[in-house]
């Protein structure tokens, strides 16, 4: 399988601290992977490597056979829903990726204007973000990111801050629209069960320092819908990655309890 | 009507919204007009008793002058064409002033918020003429620049910059760390994150600074003026104190009164222009 992304022998320390170890896995073409891991595990900092906002102290992140050198256009981010920039409107938010990269020519525009109407937001496009739900400022995030055509979607726990059924909601809609183009997905989450109903393969973290504990392929059939989650099979995936990260997470609430103290 | 059923459409936590935000607008206009016909009538409210207490009980101009006798002083004075003369020469005091303390401002907080040595070299002294009365130094400024215009203008300058470095300094500052962060995933540089990003967000922080070198601005001509001038609103205040002429010095307060006002209004007015996302919110 040829990989898309490919993160190869990532390590960081800040300092003392080392945050990722050894850190190795693939994302092929057209593959929806999803990251899972207990807080310690580094996400926040691969996921700042992944950008070109951070160097790791070696290894390195390769898009289509190339290393990457800083910040660019072959990746889109999803992040959580206030990094939308409140004044400007939902369609200068939309377009702030091909404005800052030079590229808002008309074959661009043309398709920014279809990206609104497939994320369900045509006619919203003189709104400002707080005028819209939380929701519909994610179909904004995810619409922005797309905007750009990006070789690799990355998506940072997009969906964290919305109420469950939202959540739910905009899960299903996220497969629909990724079924279309088939676009490469990194998705980082807290929730398995996003991670299971999402992802053809998860890779689960271990924490202090972040490093690769297993892969584990989800062969569950496409497309998915939401009753797929009340199925046996999706169940015992979310227990194999519980089962996997339950101890790190036991880990991590003691060690967050204990931080006022220190 | 259109935007309800997209809305509808668009599923999940949009439909409740829509519907009440409306009914919702049209119960804050009723308030609004109520407030707004309650400051109307405080003033005109304000304005009888002080006439009334001026005609019948205090009676002499020299303790309490009437609203009306300032209105007359205010024709004459117009009708002499001095009133324009000191408009005009402290408008163009206050209004020089003012510019560049807001562009000196907005100057000296940036460098404040983007470098830390700068910081550090101009923090104590901006804390320490922030709290100061620097109008008290006024005569001194007289004294080195002359009683023209332009010590007036130093004089507004250093009362008016200071509120604009600190706001613009924590407007900068206060810029969410997440939207620089994701401004820079999108292949920002360094000034793209400086012009879309943190001179926007900070863009309340800058108003609510200009209102502020408003208020000391005009503070600042007055009290200039009455220092050593030979026109302008502060020599007229002086003028009518000399010769115990109340209605006069009344006509000059009460345009400054009037001129803080307007300006405040002014602001207020450009702010909603150019920040329309901090006034459509329906969702509060």
């Amino acid at each position: 399988m040829d990989a898309k992304l490919h993160v190869k022998d990532l390590h960081k320390s800040f300092g003392d601290l080392q945050v990722l170890r050894d850190m190795n896995f693939s994302v092929a073409e057209h593959e929806f992977v999803a990251i899972v891991g207990p807080s310690g595990c580094g996400k926040t900092t691969l996921l700042r490597i992944i950008a070109g906002i951070e160097t790791p102290d070696s290894g390195a992140v390769i898009i289509d056979g190339n290393p990457i050198k800083g910040p660019g256009a072959d990746r889109g981010f999803v992040f959580q829903q206030d990094s939308l920039l409140p004044w400007r409107t939902i369609w200068k938010n939309l377009v702030f990726g091909l404005e800052v990269n030079g590229r808002l020519n008309e074959t661009n525009l043309a398709d920014a204007k279809k990206l609104l109407q497939i994320v369900g937001l045509s006619g919203f496009e003189q709104f400002y973000p707080n005028q819209i739900s939380g929701g519909m400022r994610q179909r904004v995030n995810l619409a922005r990111a797309l905007a750009l055509n990006p070789e690799v979607l990355i998506m940072d726990e997009p969906f964290s801050a919305l109420d469950a059924q939202t959540r739910e909601m905009m899960q299903l809609e996220l497969l629909h629209i990724w079924q279309r183009g088939r676009k490469t997905v990194l998705f980082i989450t807290h929730q398995i069960d996003e991670a299971v109903f999402l992802a053809d393969r998860i890779v689960v973290l271990g924490r202090r320092p972040g490093w690769v504990k297993e892969i584990i392929p989800i062969e569950l059939p496409r497309p998915r819908e939401l009753s797929v989650k009340r199925t046996a099979s999706f169940g015992a995936y979310v227990d194999q990655v519980w089962n996997l990260i339950e101890n790190d997470v036991r880990a991590s609430i003691v060690e967050d309890a204990q931080l006022p103290t220190v | 009507m259109a935007r309800t059923e997209r809305s509808a459409a668009a599923g999940a936590g949009v439909a409740d919204k829509a519907g009440p935000a409306t009914a919702n607008n049209r119960g804050k206009l009723r308030k609004s007009s109520a407030l707004y016909w309650t400051s109307v009538a405080s003033v005109i409210g304000g304005l009888l008793l002080w006439e009334l207490a001026g005609r019948f009980i205090v009676k002499k101009a020299l303790f309490l002058t009437t609203p009306t006798q300032i209105v007359e002083a205010t024709i004459q004075l117009i009708a002499a064409g001095e009133l324009q003369q000191h408009v005009i020469a402290s408008g163009s005091e206050f209004v020089i002033g003012l510019v560049l303390a807001i562009v000196l401002g907005i100057g000296i907080g940036f460098a404040m918020a983007s470098d830390k040595y700068a910081k550090r070299a101009l923090g104590p002294w901006v804390a320490a003429f922030y709290a100061t009365p620097t109008i008290a130094i006024s005569p001194l400024i007289i004294l080195w620049a002359g009683i023209g215009i332009w010590s007036k203008v130093i004089v507004v300058v250093i009362n008016a910059v200071f509120p604009m470095i600190i706001n613009t300094e924590a407007g900068l500052r206060s810029t969410d760390k997440q939207l620089v962060e994701a401004a820079r995933c999108f292949g920002c540089s360094r000034l793209q994150v400086f012009w879309k990003v943190s001179l926007p967000s900070a863009v309340p922080f800058l108003f609510a600074g200009m209102k502020l070198a408003i208020g000391r601005g005009l503070v600042a001509v007055v009290v200039a003026e009455l220092f050593g001038s030979r026109e302008g609103l502060g020599f007229l205040l002086l003028q009518a104190s000399d010769a115990f002429n109340m209605p006069l010095l009344f006509v000059s307060v009460v345009i400054l009164a009037i001129s803080g006002m307007v300006l405040t209004w002014l602001v207020g007015a450009v702010e909603r222009l150019l920040m329309p996302w901090r006034y459509t919110s329906e969702q509060e």
